[in-house]
């Protein structure tokens, strides 16, 4: 019986794969059945469990055969929030840019002045991490409003919100984090290397809408051509910004806003990504879970809990200064300012690509990162949930109330 | 017991209207739940006119002030048009008209919480959810409650010129229905939706009230979903068959019509014959499904006439009332929209003809109904 495997058996990678993904689901369900607990939550424990900080189920060659679903879901996301900035509603209704410009400011100022005069660290650092700061994590936002069919006013506001302090992020991290180099100088050449990614990666962006544009006026208006038109735009964008050094992020985002914003002729069509980002969703929170470490709570210094104050405070104070001009109730305010505080995918990004410049950059701005991520992945999903459900806009609200 | 109401007597032939408007997302094009909020914008600011919910978070109703002419309502409408479509960009939604959002999923729909469409809710189930449809019902005044009767069933041989020159609901559910107007078949599955009863005295219809209210049938008569209904509080009649059309020029359009026949039917008296009902439904039901290109039945004169010519015929015999009420311009608009056999649901059908998406003919109803 040669034939018959051995025993203890040797489950490979891609075995792992599937059973990550069927774990995260039923850790979803079993969130879902807890008051105020969203799924994302469900995902993100079971990530937890499997991973080394629980019972090490998965390995290194799991996580590298996610990555790729991990990155398009990352991109999908960043795609689908450029989609969200939609410059004729800030054309009719100046105070959301202005409530945007204060807490995106905000949060950069006092983040930045905290860990600067409080905390004493350098300049850069400093304002990297308050960088990092302003930019909501729109998976979470997406995600959970996805769960609880959140419709609505405020969702609306978060989605567009969360787009714009996205967008500074994006713009000021790019700025600033070649300036992260070992032995760097101001010069000329670090100069036109930010032009270059910042520009490059806006032209790029626009580039590739002029090329989807072309291609969806040959294939026409067919929902189901437009789908793999926009993941395989996605794709491309991902592989072919890396190439030529070109920020992807900021690549997706720009075609998202292009998407939006310049289709005068309205050739493409409004794609759900349904089941496919719910697939992505899923794996890109388990995999958020897995690379939890929990011993970084207990490392949470106070200035891991200073930076998560105040990034809390003046995300709330921020939207609750311009609710009257914005024309909000103060139970709305208080719900969009809640959707703001999630922290996760697009921070970790970021921290990695500061690794990639300089793997020896201070440990105290990616140790204040990770622990604010694992701390705001526990709250962020469920302060988003509580707004959604506290303003009536989800549907599970609803639906709870009739029975 | 609830009593009915008064009929309230008017001396003048005033005209009113309300409209039920679609509220969209401008991204989607599909349905926006968005009442609750851009009611409560709208309460912050002065504007002509009431603006209420209705029955599910994606609809508004638009209700006009009393007007003696067609001229001062259509003002009033395009005012409030104005400020409505000022405060949705604003709040970056759009409003459009059209009796049927082409593509919205009914099961998708949240009822406006209140008293009053929560109990419908609990009383119709699911058909609560189905009745986001949207409609225009044009009220005009009577000065007593006998006329109101005789006026709600001399107007049933009239009922398919409005289904016809209102209809703007060809799309529902993601398909093209091939009817002009899909909207009615919502309303048939109600079960005090219809006709009135055959009762020509007020007196008579007190009784018959009473006798529903005594056994908790009825509690007003908002309980009622009649093509075409007395309203005793305002002291009105209420044609409530038509599809909400697609600007508000036609709107006023058709109340203006709805005048005109009323004046020409008080002055020149019918003799009423039961008999009118014995082809009632299919009558309605042709109007709905062809439009303008409809044949309907006489059974008085035991005749077959083509809907189109029928109405332009009766424009013809409003000359006089339509110049005595100011109303000659949106005669002379209806007629010319007759001729050409141009309804909203044609125009509809063009514009998905040339977009191929149900989506943008949405995005084209929204420009049109907030810029026209």
């Amino acid at each position: 019986m040669h034939f018959l495997p051995k025993f203890p058996l040797h489950l490979n990678s891609i075995t792992l794969l599937g059973l990550t993904l069927l774990l995260g689901l039923i850790g979803g369900e079993i969130a879902k059945r807890i008051r105020f607990l969203p799924q994302i939550s469900g995902y993100i424990a079971v990530g937890f469990l499997i991973g080394s900080g629980g019972f090490n189920i998965v390995n290194q060659s799991v996580l590298a055969n996610a990555h790729l679903f991990i990155d398009i879901s990352l991109s999908l996301i960043l795609f689908e929030l450029g989609r969200h900035l939609d410059f004729s509603w800030l054309r009719h209704d100046l105070s959301i840019l202005y409530m945007s410009f204060a807490e995106s400011g905000m949060t950069f100022i006092f983040i930045f002045g905290v860990l600067y005069f409080l905390a004493g660290m350098h300049v850069l650092p400093s304002a990297l991490a308050a960088t990092i700061a302003i930019a909501t994590s729109p998976a979470v936002v997406m995600m959970v409003a996805y769960d609880l069919s959140a419709e609505g006013p405020v969702t609306r506001r978060a989605l567009i919100l969360t787009s714009l302090n996205n967008l500074y992020a994006l713009i000021l991290f790019i700025i600033l984090a070649p300036m992260a180099q070992p032995d760097v100088l101001l010069n000329y050449n670090l100069v036109t290397f930010i032009a270059y990614r910042l520009f490059g990666s806006i032209i790029l962006g626009l580039a590739i809408f002029i090329l989807i544009k072309f291609i969806a006026h040959l294939t026409g208006k067919h929902k189901g051509n437009q789908f793999v038109l926009f993941v395989g735009a996605v794709i491309f964008a991902i592989g072919f910004a890396h190439t030529i050094r070109c920020s992807s992020m900021l690549t997706l985002f720009f075609l998202g806003v292009a998407a939006r914003n310049l289709d005068r002729q309205h050739t493409l069509m409004e794609i759900n990504f349904g089941w496919l980002a719910r697939l992505f969703f899923i794996l890109l929170f388990v995999v958020t879970g897995v690379h939890l470490q929990l011993q970084e709570l207990w490392e949470a210094t106070w200035i891991v809990l200073l930076f998560i104050f105040v990034r809390i405070v003046t995300k709330i104070s921020s939207i609750w200064l311009f609710s009257k001009s914005s024309r909000l109730t103060k139970r709305q305010s208080l719900a969009l300012s809640f959707t703001l505080l999630p922290m996760a995918g697009v921070a970790i990004g970021m921290s990695n690509i500061l690794i990639d410049f300089n793997p020896n950059f201070d440990y105290r701005l990616l140790l204040i990162i990770t622990a604010a991520v694992v701390i705001l992945n526990i709250i962020g999903p469920i302060a988003t949930q509580i707004a959604f459900i506290m303003t009536g806009e989800s549907l599970l609200q609803q639906n709870s109330e009739r029975s | 017991m609830t009593a009915l109401i008064p009929f309230k007597k008017n001396e003048t032939l005033t005209i009113g209207i309300e409209l039920e408007m679609q509220l969209v997302n401008l991204h989607t094009f599909n349905l926006a739940m968005e009442a609750e909020d851009f009611l409560r914008r709208l309460s912050e600011i002065s504007h002509p006119a009431e603006i209420k919910p209705e029955i599910t978070q994606s609809m508004i109703e638009i209700n006009s002030s009393i007007h003696h002419s067609y001229k001062s309502l259509l003002i009033e409408l395009q005012a409030i048009r104005n400020i409505l479509a000022e405060e949705a960009r604003k709040t970056h939604i759009g409003i459009c008209g059209g009796g049927t959002h082409p593509f919205q999923k009914w099961k998708e729909q949240r009822i406006f919480q209140n008293e009053r469409f929560s109990s419908v809710s609990e009383q119709y189930g699911y058909l609560a959810k189905q009745f986001t449809v949207f409609g225009q019902h044009i009220h005009i005044a009577c000065s007593n409650g006998d006329d109101a009767l005789y006026l709600c069933h001399a107007l049933a041989r009239y009922i398919p010129h409005f289904v016809a020159l209102s209809a703007s609901s060809p799309f529902s559910q993601e398909v093209d229905t091939a009817f002009d107007c899909s909207r009615l078949a919502i309303i048939s599955a109600f079960p005090l939706s219809g006709t009135p009863p055959w009762m020509l005295t007020w007196d008579e219809f007190d009784e018959y009230f009473n006798r529903l209210a005594d056994l908790e049938v009825v509690k007003n008569m908002k309980d009622f979903y009649w093509d075409i209904r007395p309203k005793p509080e305002f002291g009105t009649i209420e044609i409530r068959i038509g599809d909400t059309p697609l600007t508000i020029e036609k709107s006023a359009e058709l109340a203006a019509y709805a005048q005109t026949l009323v004046s020409w039917l008080l002055e020149n008296r019918q003799h009423l014959s039961r008999d009118i009902y014995l082809t009632y439904l299919i009558n309605r039901f042709r109007a709905a499904r062809f439009g303008l290109n409809a044949t309907i039945v006489d059974p008085i004169q035991k005749l077959h006439l083509s809907l189109a010519e029928d109405i332009l015929l009766t424009c013809d015999k409003l000359k006089y009332q339509a110049i005595k009420l100011n109303n000659n311009e949106a005669i002379e608009n209806i007629i010319r929209a007759v001729t050409n056999k141009n309804n909203d649901a044609s125009e509809l059908r063009k514009h998905y003809e040339k977009l191929q998406s149900l989506p943008d003919v949405v995005r084209v109803q929204t420009e049109k109904w907030m810029t026209s």
